[in-house]
Protein backbone atom coordinates (compact mmCIF):
# COMPACT_ATOMS: atom_id res chain seq x y z
CA UNK A 1 0.00 0.00 0.00
CA UNK A 2 2.73 2.43 1.22
CA UNK A 3 4.29 1.53 -2.80
CA UNK A 4 1.59 2.94 -3.85
CA UNK A 5 2.50 6.86 -2.43
CA UNK A 6 4.31 6.58 -5.13
CA UNK A 7 1.79 7.11 -7.98
CA UNK A 8 -0.23 9.56 -5.90
CA UNK A 9 -0.42 12.83 -8.35
CA UNK A 10 2.50 15.32 -6.84
CA UNK A 11 -0.34 18.01 -6.50
CA UNK A 12 -2.16 16.05 -4.39
CA UNK A 13 0.49 15.39 -2.19
CA UNK A 14 1.47 19.01 -2.15
CA UNK A 15 -1.81 20.08 -1.69
CA UNK A 16 -2.15 17.63 1.40
CA UNK A 17 1.30 18.86 3.38
CA UNK A 18 -0.13 22.48 2.66
CA UNK A 19 -3.02 21.97 4.23
CA UNK A 20 -1.94 20.17 7.33
CA UNK A 21 0.80 23.21 7.54
CA UNK A 22 -1.95 25.74 7.49
CA UNK A 23 -3.67 23.86 10.42
CA UNK A 24 -0.96 24.11 12.57
CA UNK A 25 -0.61 28.08 11.99
CA UNK A 26 -4.09 28.66 14.95
CA UNK A 27 -2.37 26.23 17.28
CA UNK A 28 1.07 28.39 17.14
CA UNK A 29 -0.91 31.21 17.50
CA UNK A 30 -2.78 30.30 20.09
CA UNK A 31 0.06 29.12 21.82
CA UNK A 32 1.99 32.27 21.52
CA UNK A 33 -1.04 34.15 22.68
CA UNK A 34 -0.61 32.10 26.15
CA UNK A 35 2.87 32.85 26.64
CA UNK A 36 3.29 36.65 25.80
CA UNK A 37 1.37 39.50 27.24
CA UNK A 38 -0.92 42.25 24.42
CA UNK A 39 -1.99 45.93 25.02
CA UNK A 40 -4.82 44.66 22.81
CA UNK A 41 -8.48 44.78 24.31
CA UNK A 42 -9.42 41.29 24.66
CA UNK A 43 -10.33 38.59 22.22
CA UNK A 44 -14.40 37.88 23.40
CA UNK A 45 -15.98 35.65 20.99
CA UNK A 46 -18.98 34.72 22.87
CA UNK A 47 -20.18 38.16 24.26
CA UNK A 48 -23.49 36.58 25.62
CA UNK A 49 -24.61 39.39 28.45
CA UNK A 50 -21.19 40.28 29.90
CA UNK A 51 -21.45 44.06 28.60
CA UNK A 52 -25.07 45.16 29.19
CA UNK A 53 -25.92 48.49 28.71
CA UNK A 54 -25.76 49.69 32.15
CA UNK A 55 -23.19 51.73 34.20
CA UNK A 56 -21.21 50.34 36.68
CA UNK A 57 -18.77 51.31 39.56
CA UNK A 58 -16.58 54.31 37.51
CA UNK A 59 -17.73 53.01 34.63
CA UNK A 60 -17.72 55.88 31.48
CA UNK A 61 -20.65 57.49 30.38
CA UNK A 62 -20.66 59.89 27.32
CA UNK A 63 -23.94 61.94 27.94
CA UNK A 64 -22.04 63.72 30.75
CA UNK A 65 -19.18 66.36 29.70
CA UNK A 66 -16.65 64.99 31.95
CA UNK A 67 -17.32 61.32 31.36
CA UNK A 68 -18.56 60.02 34.88
CA UNK A 69 -21.58 57.58 35.17
CA UNK A 70 -20.74 58.36 39.36
CA UNK A 71 -21.78 62.19 39.07
CA UNK A 72 -20.02 63.60 41.87
CA UNK A 73 -21.52 65.07 44.83
CA UNK A 74 -22.97 68.68 44.64
CA UNK A 75 -21.29 71.09 46.55
CA UNK A 76 -22.19 71.01 49.86
CA UNK A 77 -23.94 67.52 49.62
CA UNK A 78 -23.29 65.02 51.93
CA UNK A 79 -23.95 61.14 52.53
CA UNK A 80 -27.91 60.59 54.28
CA UNK A 81 -27.17 59.60 57.53
CA UNK A 82 -23.86 61.59 58.03
CA UNK A 83 -25.46 65.03 59.05
CA UNK A 84 -26.45 64.47 62.30
CA UNK A 85 -23.62 63.52 63.77
CA UNK A 86 -22.25 65.03 66.57
CA UNK A 87 -20.18 68.54 66.48
CA UNK A 88 -17.24 67.62 68.12
CA UNK A 89 -17.37 63.89 66.37
CA UNK A 90 -17.39 65.31 63.10
CA UNK A 91 -15.52 68.64 63.65
CA UNK A 92 -12.69 67.82 66.10
CA UNK A 93 -14.28 71.39 67.72
CA UNK A 94 -17.43 71.74 69.98
CA UNK A 95 -17.79 75.62 70.21
CA UNK A 96 -14.93 76.77 67.99
CA UNK A 97 -12.65 75.26 71.10
CA UNK A 98 -10.56 71.48 70.17
CA UNK A 99 -11.48 68.63 72.01
CA UNK A 100 -8.80 67.72 73.96
CA UNK A 101 -9.49 64.33 74.60
CA UNK A 102 -11.29 61.19 72.60
CA UNK A 103 -15.13 61.49 71.63
CA UNK A 104 -15.43 57.94 71.80
CA UNK A 105 -14.53 55.35 74.10
CA UNK A 106 -10.63 54.34 74.17
CA UNK A 107 -10.81 50.31 73.77
CA UNK A 108 -8.03 47.71 72.44
CA UNK A 109 -10.43 47.41 69.37
CA UNK A 110 -9.67 50.92 68.58
CA UNK A 111 -6.15 51.30 69.14
CA UNK A 112 -5.85 47.99 66.72
CA UNK A 113 -7.74 49.59 64.61
CA UNK A 114 -5.77 53.20 64.84
CA UNK A 115 -2.69 51.25 64.13
CA UNK A 116 -3.72 49.18 61.51
CA UNK A 117 -5.14 52.72 59.88
CA UNK A 118 -1.87 54.69 60.70
CA UNK A 119 0.27 52.11 59.17
CA UNK A 120 -1.72 52.01 56.17
CA UNK A 121 -1.99 56.25 56.00
CA UNK A 122 0.15 57.58 57.49
CA UNK A 123 3.34 55.75 57.90
CA UNK A 124 4.31 56.15 54.19
CA UNK A 125 5.14 59.53 55.12
CA UNK A 126 5.61 60.07 58.97
CA UNK A 127 7.15 56.26 59.54
CA UNK A 128 5.75 53.26 61.54
CA UNK A 129 7.38 54.92 64.90
CA UNK A 130 6.03 58.71 63.94
CA UNK A 131 9.66 60.16 63.23
CA UNK A 132 8.76 61.82 59.55
CA UNK A 133 11.23 58.95 58.41
CA UNK A 134 9.05 57.19 55.93
CA UNK A 135 9.92 55.24 52.89
CA UNK A 136 8.22 58.20 50.64
CA UNK A 137 10.28 60.99 53.45
CA UNK A 138 12.95 58.82 52.48
CA UNK A 139 12.93 58.62 48.82
CA UNK A 140 12.17 62.26 48.41
CA UNK A 141 15.11 62.88 50.26
CA UNK A 142 17.10 60.73 48.15
CA UNK A 143 15.50 62.34 45.12
CA UNK A 144 16.26 65.92 47.08
CA UNK A 145 13.54 67.53 45.69
CA UNK A 146 13.34 71.29 46.32
CA UNK A 147 9.73 71.16 46.34
CA UNK A 148 9.62 68.93 49.29
CA UNK A 149 9.40 69.24 52.27
CA UNK A 150 9.76 66.93 55.16
CA UNK A 151 6.74 65.40 57.24
CA UNK A 152 6.91 66.61 60.74
CA UNK A 153 7.89 64.19 63.54
CA UNK A 154 5.04 63.28 65.70
CA UNK A 155 7.33 63.53 68.67
CA UNK A 156 8.40 67.22 68.99
CA UNK A 157 6.63 69.38 71.97
CA UNK A 158 4.61 70.87 69.24
CA UNK A 159 2.54 68.05 67.95
CA UNK A 160 2.62 66.51 71.77
CA UNK A 161 1.10 69.22 72.83
CA UNK A 162 -2.37 70.27 70.43
CA UNK A 163 -5.11 68.74 71.76
CA UNK A 164 -6.89 65.64 70.20
CA UNK A 165 -9.52 67.33 68.18
CA UNK A 166 -6.59 69.52 66.74
CA UNK A 167 -5.04 66.34 65.49
CA UNK A 168 -8.01 65.14 64.29
CA UNK A 169 -8.42 68.13 61.87
CA UNK A 170 -5.59 67.62 60.80
CA UNK A 171 -6.02 64.08 59.52
CA UNK A 172 -9.17 65.58 58.42
CA UNK A 173 -8.14 68.97 56.25
CA UNK A 174 -4.56 68.62 56.13
CA UNK A 175 -2.12 71.31 57.66
CA UNK A 176 0.21 73.38 55.71
CA UNK A 177 1.88 70.88 52.88
CA UNK A 178 -0.15 67.77 54.57
CA UNK A 179 -2.87 67.01 52.48
CA UNK A 180 -6.64 65.96 53.86
CA UNK A 181 -7.09 62.62 54.34
CA UNK A 182 -10.74 63.16 54.96
CA UNK A 183 -11.41 61.86 51.54
CA UNK A 184 -9.25 58.66 52.13
CA UNK A 185 -10.21 57.53 55.89
CA UNK A 186 -13.72 57.71 57.28
CA UNK A 187 -14.66 59.73 60.57
CA UNK A 188 -14.19 56.94 63.07
CA UNK A 189 -11.07 56.18 61.36
CA UNK A 190 -9.76 59.36 61.90
CA UNK A 191 -10.08 59.16 65.33
CA UNK A 192 -8.64 55.61 65.18
CA UNK A 193 -5.54 57.03 64.31
CA UNK A 194 -5.53 59.87 66.62
CA UNK A 195 -5.28 57.53 69.45
CA UNK A 196 -2.79 55.82 68.14
CA UNK A 197 -0.78 58.66 67.43
CA UNK A 198 -1.16 59.37 71.19
CA UNK A 199 -0.13 55.81 71.52
CA UNK A 200 3.27 56.34 69.52
CA UNK A 201 4.02 59.46 71.44
CA UNK A 202 3.46 57.81 75.09
CA UNK A 203 5.78 54.64 74.10
CA UNK A 204 8.35 56.68 72.12
CA UNK A 205 8.71 59.35 75.44
CA UNK A 206 7.80 56.40 77.58
CA UNK A 207 10.54 55.72 80.49
CA UNK A 208 11.44 52.19 82.45
CA UNK A 209 9.03 53.81 85.49
CA UNK A 210 5.87 52.86 82.36
CA UNK A 211 6.86 49.45 81.65
CA UNK A 212 5.20 46.94 84.37
CA UNK A 213 7.16 45.59 86.96
CA UNK A 214 6.73 41.92 85.65
CA UNK A 215 8.18 42.90 82.20
CA UNK A 216 10.99 45.24 83.13
CA UNK A 217 13.81 41.77 82.86
CA UNK A 218 12.87 41.42 79.00
CA UNK A 219 13.87 44.66 78.75
CA UNK A 220 16.93 45.22 80.48
CA UNK A 221 19.44 44.05 78.86
CA UNK B 1 -6.53 -2.12 -11.14
CA UNK B 2 -7.24 -4.96 -14.15
CA UNK B 3 -4.56 -4.55 -16.19
CA UNK B 4 -7.04 -6.17 -19.33
CA UNK B 5 -9.26 -3.17 -19.24
CA UNK B 6 -11.13 -2.75 -22.00
CA UNK B 7 -9.65 0.32 -23.66
CA UNK B 8 -11.61 3.55 -24.00
CA UNK B 9 -13.08 2.83 -20.35
CA UNK B 10 -12.03 4.69 -17.33
CA UNK B 11 -10.33 3.14 -14.63
CA UNK B 12 -9.77 4.45 -11.05
CA UNK B 13 -5.76 4.50 -10.68
CA UNK B 14 -4.52 2.54 -8.10
CA UNK B 15 -3.42 4.83 -5.84
CA UNK B 16 -6.84 5.76 -5.30
CA UNK B 17 -7.40 3.12 -3.12
CA UNK B 18 -5.97 5.28 -0.38
CA UNK B 19 -8.76 7.25 -0.18
CA UNK B 20 -10.33 5.30 1.91
CA UNK B 21 -7.43 5.01 4.70
CA UNK B 22 -6.92 8.62 4.09
CA UNK B 23 -10.32 9.68 4.57
CA UNK B 24 -10.87 7.70 7.88
CA UNK B 25 -7.53 9.67 9.43
CA UNK B 26 -9.21 13.00 8.12
CA UNK B 27 -12.41 11.88 9.79
CA UNK B 28 -10.34 11.27 13.35
CA UNK B 29 -8.34 14.24 13.17
CA UNK B 30 -10.63 17.06 12.31
CA UNK B 31 -13.16 16.53 14.67
CA UNK B 32 -9.86 16.20 17.55
CA UNK B 33 -8.57 19.08 15.58
CA UNK B 34 -11.88 21.46 15.58
CA UNK B 35 -12.34 20.23 19.21
CA UNK B 36 -8.79 21.31 20.51
CA UNK B 37 -9.24 24.80 18.42
CA UNK B 38 -12.17 25.53 20.42
CA UNK B 39 -11.07 24.35 23.64
CA UNK B 40 -7.58 26.24 24.20
CA UNK B 41 -8.33 28.99 21.74
CA UNK B 42 -11.72 29.97 23.49
CA UNK B 43 -10.11 29.41 26.82
CA UNK B 44 -9.55 32.75 29.08
CA UNK B 45 -5.98 31.13 29.22
CA UNK B 46 -5.58 32.76 25.66
CA UNK B 47 -8.09 35.10 25.69
CA UNK B 48 -7.59 37.05 28.91
CA UNK B 49 -4.58 35.99 30.91
CA UNK B 50 -1.81 38.32 29.87
CA UNK B 51 -3.72 41.16 29.05
CA UNK B 52 -1.80 44.30 29.91
CA UNK B 53 -3.81 47.48 28.84
CA UNK B 54 -1.22 50.54 28.25
CA UNK B 55 -2.05 52.97 30.50
CA UNK B 56 -2.59 56.68 29.85
CA UNK B 57 -0.13 57.53 33.27
CA UNK B 58 3.11 55.06 33.62
CA UNK B 59 2.15 54.54 37.16
CA UNK B 60 4.33 51.87 38.54
CA UNK B 61 2.69 49.32 41.29
CA UNK B 62 7.11 47.68 41.31
CA UNK B 63 7.86 51.58 42.40
CA UNK B 64 5.04 52.22 44.56
CA UNK B 65 3.60 49.12 46.05
CA UNK B 66 6.84 47.25 45.48
CA UNK B 67 10.05 49.06 46.44
CA UNK B 68 8.08 51.88 48.75
CA UNK B 69 6.28 49.47 50.15
CA UNK B 70 2.77 51.33 50.22
CA UNK B 71 -0.39 49.73 51.44
CA UNK B 72 -2.85 48.75 48.70
CA UNK B 73 -5.46 50.14 50.58
CA UNK B 74 -3.67 53.66 50.34
CA UNK B 75 -5.12 54.36 47.04
CA UNK B 76 -7.75 51.52 46.59
CA UNK B 77 -9.84 52.66 49.79
CA UNK B 78 -12.90 51.25 49.18
CA UNK B 79 -12.02 47.97 48.90
CA UNK B 80 -12.75 46.78 52.25
CA UNK B 81 -15.93 48.40 52.48
CA UNK B 82 -17.37 48.00 48.90
CA UNK B 83 -17.90 46.03 46.18
CA UNK B 84 -15.47 47.64 44.44
CA UNK B 85 -12.19 48.15 44.98
CA UNK B 86 -11.87 51.76 43.79
CA UNK B 87 -9.36 53.40 41.16
CA UNK B 88 -8.21 56.47 43.48
CA UNK B 89 -8.93 60.03 42.52
CA UNK B 90 -6.03 62.07 40.97
CA UNK B 91 -6.21 63.93 44.42
CA UNK B 92 -4.73 60.84 45.67
CA UNK B 93 -2.36 60.89 43.51
CA UNK B 94 -0.87 64.53 44.36
CA UNK B 95 -1.14 64.03 47.93
CA UNK B 96 2.73 63.26 47.37
CA UNK B 97 3.30 64.38 44.09
CA UNK B 98 2.09 68.05 44.06
CA UNK B 99 5.87 67.78 46.15
CA UNK B 100 8.02 64.67 44.40
CA UNK B 101 8.49 64.90 41.52
CA UNK B 102 6.07 67.87 40.59
CA UNK B 103 7.47 68.89 37.67
CA UNK B 104 7.93 65.27 35.61
CA UNK B 105 6.86 65.25 32.20
CA UNK B 106 5.44 61.28 33.38
CA UNK B 107 3.07 63.17 35.38
CA UNK B 108 1.61 65.49 33.17
CA UNK B 109 -1.58 63.49 32.83
CA UNK B 110 -2.12 63.69 36.15
CA UNK B 111 -1.66 67.26 36.63
CA UNK B 112 -3.93 68.35 34.13
CA UNK B 113 -6.41 65.71 35.50
CA UNK B 114 -5.89 67.87 39.07
CA UNK B 115 -6.24 71.41 37.52
CA UNK B 116 -9.02 70.21 34.75
CA UNK B 117 -11.22 68.04 37.38
CA UNK B 118 -11.61 65.52 34.68
CA UNK B 119 -10.89 62.21 35.28
CA UNK B 120 -7.58 59.76 34.04
CA UNK B 121 -9.17 57.72 31.71
CA UNK B 122 -7.47 54.27 33.11
CA UNK B 123 -7.83 51.35 31.72
CA UNK B 124 -9.80 48.40 33.79
CA UNK B 125 -7.17 45.24 33.60
CA UNK B 126 -9.79 42.92 35.67
CA UNK B 127 -12.88 43.05 34.31
CA UNK B 128 -15.77 40.95 35.21
CA UNK B 129 -18.89 40.14 33.02
CA UNK B 130 -21.73 42.20 33.88
CA UNK B 131 -23.79 39.63 35.21
CA UNK B 132 -21.03 38.44 37.85
CA UNK B 133 -21.86 40.39 40.83
CA UNK B 134 -17.73 40.20 42.87
CA UNK B 135 -17.95 41.57 45.91
CA UNK B 136 -14.28 42.48 46.81
CA UNK B 137 -15.27 43.22 50.64
CA UNK B 138 -16.74 39.80 51.41
CA UNK B 139 -13.35 37.98 50.23
CA UNK B 140 -11.35 40.88 52.30
CA UNK B 141 -12.91 39.60 55.12
CA UNK B 142 -12.72 35.91 54.78
CA UNK B 143 -8.84 36.16 54.60
CA UNK B 144 -8.58 35.78 50.61
CA UNK B 145 -5.12 38.42 49.67
CA UNK B 146 -4.72 40.62 47.15
CA UNK B 147 -2.46 38.25 45.06
CA UNK B 148 -4.21 35.33 44.98
CA UNK B 149 -6.49 36.54 42.36
CA UNK B 150 -4.11 39.93 40.91
CA UNK B 151 -1.00 38.08 41.60
CA UNK B 152 2.30 39.58 42.16
CA UNK B 153 1.39 43.34 41.39
CA UNK B 154 4.05 44.65 43.65
CA UNK B 155 6.52 43.58 40.80
CA UNK B 156 4.52 44.52 38.23
CA UNK B 157 5.29 47.85 35.91
CA UNK B 158 2.74 47.59 33.98
CA UNK B 159 -0.24 45.73 35.61
CA UNK B 160 -1.42 42.56 33.80
CA UNK B 161 -3.94 40.21 34.44
CA UNK B 162 -2.55 36.54 35.55
CA UNK B 163 -5.28 34.59 36.28
CA UNK B 164 -8.65 33.62 34.30
CA UNK B 165 -11.35 34.99 36.45
CA UNK B 166 -12.95 32.75 34.51
CA UNK B 167 -15.82 30.93 36.80
CA UNK B 168 -14.65 27.20 36.84
CA UNK B 169 -11.46 29.55 38.11
CA UNK B 170 -13.78 31.21 41.02
CA UNK B 171 -15.54 27.70 41.90
CA UNK B 172 -12.11 25.60 42.24
CA UNK B 173 -11.39 28.00 45.49
CA UNK B 174 -14.73 28.10 46.34
CA UNK B 175 -14.95 24.07 46.89
CA UNK B 176 -11.21 24.66 48.36
CA UNK B 177 -10.64 27.19 49.61
CA UNK B 178 -8.10 26.27 51.98
CA UNK B 179 -4.80 26.56 50.11
CA UNK B 180 -6.50 30.58 49.46
CA UNK B 181 -6.64 31.85 53.04
CA UNK B 182 -4.69 33.57 55.59
CA UNK B 183 -5.24 36.12 58.56
CA UNK B 184 -7.34 38.91 57.36
CA UNK B 185 -5.12 41.44 58.74
CA UNK B 186 -2.72 40.16 56.17
CA UNK B 187 -4.79 40.44 52.96
CA UNK B 188 -2.58 43.31 51.39
CA UNK B 189 0.89 41.52 52.24
CA UNK B 190 1.69 40.61 48.91
CA UNK B 191 4.94 38.15 49.80
CA UNK B 192 2.99 36.51 52.47
CA UNK B 193 3.23 32.33 52.74
CA UNK B 194 1.52 29.70 54.60
CA UNK B 195 3.69 29.17 58.01
CA UNK B 196 3.30 25.27 56.95
CA UNK B 197 1.17 23.41 55.24
CA UNK B 198 -1.03 26.14 53.22
CA UNK B 199 -3.92 24.13 53.34
CA UNK B 200 -3.98 22.80 57.20
CA UNK B 201 -3.19 26.58 57.82
CA UNK B 202 -6.12 27.79 55.62
CA UNK B 203 -8.23 24.61 57.61
CA UNK B 204 -7.88 25.99 60.63
CA UNK B 205 -8.70 29.69 59.87
CA UNK B 206 -11.44 28.76 58.26
CA UNK B 207 -12.98 26.57 60.87
CA UNK B 208 -12.37 29.29 63.91
CA UNK B 209 -14.07 32.32 61.54
CA UNK B 210 -16.83 30.14 60.33
CA UNK B 211 -15.83 30.83 56.39
CA UNK B 212 -18.46 28.93 54.08
CA UNK B 213 -18.10 29.75 50.73
CA UNK B 214 -21.37 29.04 48.99
CA UNK B 215 -21.40 27.48 45.53
CA UNK B 216 -25.30 28.32 44.24
CA UNK B 217 -26.04 29.82 41.11
CA UNK B 218 -27.74 33.11 42.95
CA UNK B 219 -23.79 33.82 44.72
CA UNK B 220 -22.89 35.52 41.90
CA UNK B 221 -25.33 36.03 39.64
CA UNK B 222 -28.52 37.78 40.54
Amino acid sequence: MIALLKDVPRWLIYAALVATALALVPLALIARARVVTSSEPRVHLIHDMDHQPKFKAQAENPLFADGRAMRPHPRGVVPAGSAGAEEGFATGRRGGIWLASLPVPVTAELLRRGEERYNIYCSPCHGLAGYGDGPIAVRADALQEGTWTPPSSLHTELVRSRPDGHLYNTIANGIRNMPAYGPQLPVADRWAIVAHVRVLQFSQGATMDDVPVELRGQLAR
Amino acid sequence: MKSDAEPGRFVFPAWTNLIRPALAIVLVTLPAYLVALVWLGGSPKTTDVGYRPEQPVPFSHALHAGQLGMDCRYCHTTVERAAFAAIPPTQTCMNCHKQVRANSPRLLTVRESYASGLPIPWVKVHDLPDYAYFNHSAHLRAGVGCASCHGRVDTMEVVQQVHTLSMGWCLDCHRNPDPHLRPPELVTVMDWVAPGDPAEHGRRLREAAGINPSVDCWTCHR
